[in-house]
């Protein structure tokens, strides 16, 4: 058995050991011979988190080292294995295949954390705290007065050479602040001092890993965090969120706050999907946006609703294809122009791209005195801008002790290490500098120091990366207590990219006062609160996701049930040749896609491999486009683009489908293939009743909703038409398996008994619409549904889905079951044909008719680059 | 962008009126200056339209005064100026200095430069010969090259259109140290008889304006036409390249082909014509 049985026996010990440790209050004398702290060794002369902040004996380790040695290998293994599950699980991943799963999250969880003691911590803060408002500074002034440059405190270069400034940054207003959430990457050396090795000023990445690693560490060690008073990061969240809310121009209070998403490929969408779900925001991408009237607004299924706060994580430069970039499709046409009507803020601010770029490092300490007049008390790491000909020099002499970097991005891939180079590509490095200087930095590397990672059953001292994370309020910049720490068991591929390393862990403050326990993300509860009813704000391009993940999620069912039934067929007593309504299942069964035409005509089957072996296969078969597999991954791929739209249970269940499904391939026989669609169904059924009763009917839910339902109408009728059409000879067993595929046979026994007739069965199947699975019951929900939805009568397209819906229904409401189940002379049950195919080929009309009206909000959009040169004048 | 007044030592132009008229009547208009001092009308357009006409129709006086015979100033020596920040401009000619979108350095440009900029030779002197030169060396061809095509292709094809030349020479003048902008404009129409009819007559025109030192401040060249600019040469806007300064872009919603024309009428005042159609733009 999959994941339920798993759950049990990970969760059990961590209980028992939990109830272990209740009772032994007092640790032992000695520490257990498991005791993996106890036994700890860190590498020689490099500073260890653990050791050299007092080890077992003293400071902020103790307790927590003592409390987890108590726990012993097996515990701490346990809690490891239960933070795995619990990674899963989560809303931040999503696992179809194990590439994906490595896409979607950069970095498995090390279940200890690290720990910092509030000493350490404050002196850290307030050099953060001086090195953000220095940026904040330095940012203002290049987009505004100049005077860095002016004063030759900063080469020029910085600015006229940089390929990421933008002339029309300088030309936005200055809001309150440019920067608000700002995250800096630091790095231990030995001696146990920080270095900051990097800024980030754009939209840094990686709060919402911090964020998810805090809770998932805090589930699994409920009381250890709670008894050692580890500084809670909820407050830094809270500000984050009024600082964001302040920032609206006008609504002050519960203003329209969206995340812009660069979508759904990019690696950030799985993290912004968890942020806009966990502070409340709207998660859009540019296709959601439009600007009308110098304001913006996200394009709603209820029409446009002006947003006032725009958290983007897109480039600065692909913001505006207007202004900015025009060959991007990320940002939104005009942003720049309601930016300076004053409509919108967008936070950061577009152009805080510029004070992350790795040029500005060495000049960080000059501007600091030019404008504070002091010292910056954290330091960066030595870094050299080779557009100065004295570094320039020293680089060229020094290449073997240096990394090389380019000076104006910040980069995803790794830096350029001369050591790794061959002479060759060595001279071309060195040819490249002379060529153009400007564009090098060349940096230390840094030593990183060490801190105790579980990993593989034992702690090992690997190598600790920190982002810290800071948001600007009116009081200054606040720093989040903790941060994300990356971990890797080699020093140097922590500096490849921001997300490099091989785990992730949560990083724990120790605070000597007793910590607040009180915030919370919720609203205080005496804020007066608009009700409202139903939520307006759907974007189009997310109803359609639903629209869409309900027509594969029941698509699924479909298939799977018809595949069981023709397994439990199989898998029956009688021989393959007695079994006179298999054919007919196998007819439909092609006729959905699942297996090759072939099987469905007589004379074919003889020369291919057999039933038994092909069925099974055919569940796992990735390679057919309509099969169960493709339907699986489609739904899981819908459910990932309406992410912030699913609740964490909903994910937990199509999880475990895409797990159980995708996965493994070890046993194909009929039978445990039966048990796996079992389950399938299942879930299917469980997501199908958590979307009825979770969810709020809202159009959200209405889309979700006629997906299933003209999907569920299709696959009954192609069902049905290639069953009952062409009536064979013994109906009875025929019958009987239909209706355990349309999943109707207790409803057909407690009416009829165990008499098997074709009218009785047409009826229940089509025409009776008390039936949830009748034709005529998808068609009536269909029109229900479509008259709930907005109606804008200006719209030309409007009432082409209501006619065709309407129609469908109309045919199947004249319809006499008696008539019906007639056949005629051809032996053609041609009532019944000429309705179901009515039916094959209405439905999908009426699909698109619905995707055309309501999901295709705008045409394309396309550039009009009225160059009058007479180059494109004459073209 | 739109005609704003420019005032250089050796040039400037005054701005009597500027109306612009656009049809369908925009929802919302704004006005802003940009980076590099131009003016810029930005508008929308939201409800549904066929055709859109934006007609500029500007009352302009352009002054040239011509280079003073005494500037004579050895061209290294204005790169120096800048380079040790004893020019008080430098700070203004740095942004014109550097590689720009479509305008990168390179040894090509360098070494085709060093034909003319010769060792101490007078920064006027060897501008006019580099300008000569271009006029002399590059085919005016429109279908050489399209709006897209990079300052190398059209520098190795020796083949372009104005914008081309333009983004050629300053790519020359930047490689060898010496700041050099793109101006984008219209040229009058040469009529009195006798003169020749210039290339780029009565459609929008680009050239290059380089700076010479705190003596001269800016000056223009045009190398499609290997002169000095004079009052025929009307600036509207400058920038680092034509991608700052492209006269007029936008985006349009919705589906269907769009076709753009564009035509330009420049009369002198002081010898009006009949009529002054700028209601029916010639195609």
């Amino acid at each position: 058995m999959g994941r339920p049985a798993i759950m049990l026996v990970w969760r059990k010990p961590c209980s028992r050991m939990l109830a272990a440790v209740k009772l032994n209050l007092t640790p032992p004398e000695t520490a257990p011979e498991t005791a993996p702290f106890a036994n700890y060794q860190s590498k020689h002369a490099i500073y260890d988190e653990y050791l050299s902040a007092g080890g077992y004996q003293d400071g902020a380790w103790h307790p927590i080292a003592g409390y987890l040695d108590r726990l012993g290998t097996q515990g701490i293994q346990a809690c490891a294995a239960e933070a795995e599950h619990l990674v899963h699980q989560s809303g931040a991943n999503f696992q179809i295949t194990r590439d994906e799963l490595e896409k979607s999250r950069p970095w498995q969880l090390a279940v200890v954390p690290l720990v910092l003691d509030s000493l350490t911590w404050a002196k850290l803060e307030s050099g953060l705290q001086q090195r953000m408002r220095l940026l904040e500074t330095v940012l203002c002034d290049l987009l505004g007065k100049q005077q860095l440059l002016k004063e030759r405190i900063l080469p020029a270069e910085l600015l006229t050479a940089n390929p990421e400034f933008m002339p029309a940054y300088h030309e936005l207003p200055t809001g309150v602040n440019r920067l608000t959430l700002t995250a800096t990457d630091l790095a231990r050396d030995n001696d146990g001092s920080w270095w900051v090795t990097g800024d980030r000023t754009r939209a840094p990445s990686g709060l919402g890993y911090a964020l998810e690693n805090r809770i998932i560490t805090s589930r699994v060690l409920p009381h250890l965090i709670r008894k050692s008073n580890v500084t809670r990061v909820a407050a830094f969240f809270s500000s984050l969120q009024k600082q964001l809310d302040s920032l609206a121009p006008r609504t002050k209070d519960n203003p329209r706050v969206a995340i812009l998403t660069p979508g759904e490929h990019s690696y950030r969408y799985v993290e912004d999907a968890y942020l806009a779900r966990y502070l409340g925001y709207t998660l859009v991408q540019g296709r959601d946006l439009a600007v009308r009237g110098d304001r913006l607004n996200l394009k709603t299924l209820g029409g446009l609703l002006p947003i006032e706060v725009l958290w983007r994580h897109v480039s600065d430069h692909k913001c505006d294809p207007l202004e900015l970039d025009p060959s991007t499709s990320q940002g939104v046409s005009g942003l720049l122009q309601s930016i300076r009507s004053g409509t919108v803020s967008v936070a950061n601010s577009i152009g805080s791209v510029l004070v992350q770029m790795p040029a500005l490092m060495p000049f960080l300490p000059a501007a600091s005195k030019f404008f504070f007049g002091n010292e910056l008390s954290l330091p960066s790491i030595a870094t050299y801008w080779c557009g100065g000909s004295k570094e320039r020099q020293y680089v060229l002499e020094h290449l073997d002790d240096l990394i090389l970097r380019p000076a104006f991005v910040v980069s995803g891939s790794p830096p350029i290490d001369p050591l790794e180079l061959t002479s060759e590509e060595r001279q071309a490095l060195i040819a490249k500098i002379k060529d153009r200087p400007h564009q090098f930095v060349a940096q230390q590397r840094p030593s990183r120091s060490t801190t105790p990672v579980w990993h593989d059953g034992q702690l090992r001292p690997w190598h600790m990366a920190l982002r810290s994370f800071h948001v600007q309020t009116s009081n200054g910049f606040e720093v989040m207590p903790g941060g994300l720490i990356r971990v890797s068991p080699e020093n140097a591929s922590l500096d490849h990219s921001p997300i490099s390393g091989r785990r992730g862990q949560d990083c724990w403050i120790i605070a000597n006062e007793p910590v607040d326990h009180e915030t919370t993300l919720l609203p205080p509860s005496n804020a007066p609160l608009q009700l409202m009813r139903g939520v307006q704000e759907l974007p189009s391009r997310v109803a359609e996701n639903l629209f869409w993940l309900g027509r594969h999620a029941e698509r699924t069912e479909a298939v799977a049930r018809l595949l069981r039934t023709t397994l439990n067929r199989l898998a029956g007593e009688n021989a393959v040749e007695e079994l006179v309504d298999l054919p007919r299942l196998l007819a439909a069964l092609a006729a959905v896609g699942q297996i090759a035409p072939d099987y469905a005509i007589k004379e074919l089957v003889q020369a291919l491999p057999t039933l038994e072996a092909v069925l099974p296969d055919s569940v796992f078969d990735r390679e057919q486009p309509r099969g169960l597999q493709a339907s699986v991954i489609n739904m899981v791929e819908k459910a990932k683009s309406a992410r912030d739209r699913i609740s964490a249970d909903g994910y937990r269940i199509i999880t475990r489908i895409g797990d159980d499904l995708v996965g493994s391939l070890t046993n194909t026989d009929i039978g445990a293939t039966i048990e796996r669609l079992n389950r399938l169904i299942t879930d299917l059924l469980a997501l199908s009743g958590l979307a009825n009763e979770s969810m709020t009917h809202t159009h959200g839910w209405r889309f979700l909703h006629l997906g299933r339902r003209i999907e569920r109408a299709y696959q009954t009728a192609e069902l049905l038409a290639a069953t009952l059409a062409h009536p064979i000879a013994d109906e009875g067993p025929l019958l009987e398996s239909v209706l355990r595929v349309t999943d109707s046979i207790m409803t057909y026994r407690s009416r009829y008994l165990s008499r098997l007739q074709t009218t009785a069965v047409i009826d229940l199947l089509i025409t009776d619409n008390t039936n949830p699975r009748s034709l005529v019951f998808q068609l009536q929900t269909i029109n229900q549904l479509i008259a709930e939805l907005p109606n804008d009568s200006i719209d030309q397209a409007s009432g082409e889905d209501q006619r065709s819906a309407e129609d469908l229904l109309h045919c199947i409401r004249m319809a006499q079951p008696t008539e019906l189940a007639f056949t005629g002379t051809t032996g053609q049950r041609h009532e019944l044909c000429e309705l179901l195919n009515k039916l094959i080929n209405g439905l999908p009309r009426l699909s698109n008719e619905i995707t055309a009206r309501y999901l295709i909000h705008t045409g394309s959009t396309q550039l009009l680059n009225g160059s009058t040169s007479p180059v494109s004048g004459k073209r | 962008m739109k005609p704003r007044a420019i005032k250089q030592k050796y040039s400037s132009v005054e701005c009597q009126s500027v109306v612009i008229t656009i049809d369908p009547e925009p929802d919302v208009i704004h006005q802003h200056t940009d980076y590099f001092g131009n003016e810029v009308t930005s508008f929308s357009i939201e409800s549904l339209h066929q055709s859109l006409a934006v007609v500029v129709n500007s009352e302009l006086t352009v002054h040239q005064h011509g280079l003073p015979p005494d500037a004579q100033l050895p061209w290294e020596k204005v790169t120096e100026n800048i380079r040790k920040f004893e020019d008080h401009r430098w700070f203004e000619a740095q942004a014109y200095l550097q590689e720009s979108p479509r305008v990168r350095r390179g040894k090509r440009f360098a070494n085709y430069a060093k034909e003319s900029f010769l060792t101490g030779r007078s920064l006027s002197e060897a501008m006019l010969n580099l300008t000569e030169r271009i006029h002399h060396d590059f085919q005016y061809d429109t279908s050489a090259t399209h709006v897209h095509s990079t300052t190398e292709e059209a520098f190795d094809l020796r083949a372009g259109v104005c914008q081309d030349f333009a983004h050629i020479q300053i790519a020359c003048l930047r490689s060898i140290g010496l700041p050099a902008r793109y101006v984008s404009g219209y040229l009058r129409t040469a009529t009195a008889p006798g003169e020749q009819r210039m290339l780029g007559a009565d459609e929008s025109h680009a050239w290059v304006s380089l700076y010479g030192g705190e003596k001269l401040g800016w000056i223009d060249f045009d190398p499609t036409n290997a002169c000095i600019c004079d009052t025929k040469h009307i600036p509207i806007c400058v920038g680092r390249d034509y991608g700052d300064v492209s006269p007029m872009r936008g985006v349009v919603v919705g589906g269907g082909n769009t076709e753009l024309k564009v035509s330009v009428d420049v009369e002198s005042m002081d010898e009006p014509a009949q009529t002054t159609d700028f209601e029916s733009p010639r195609p």
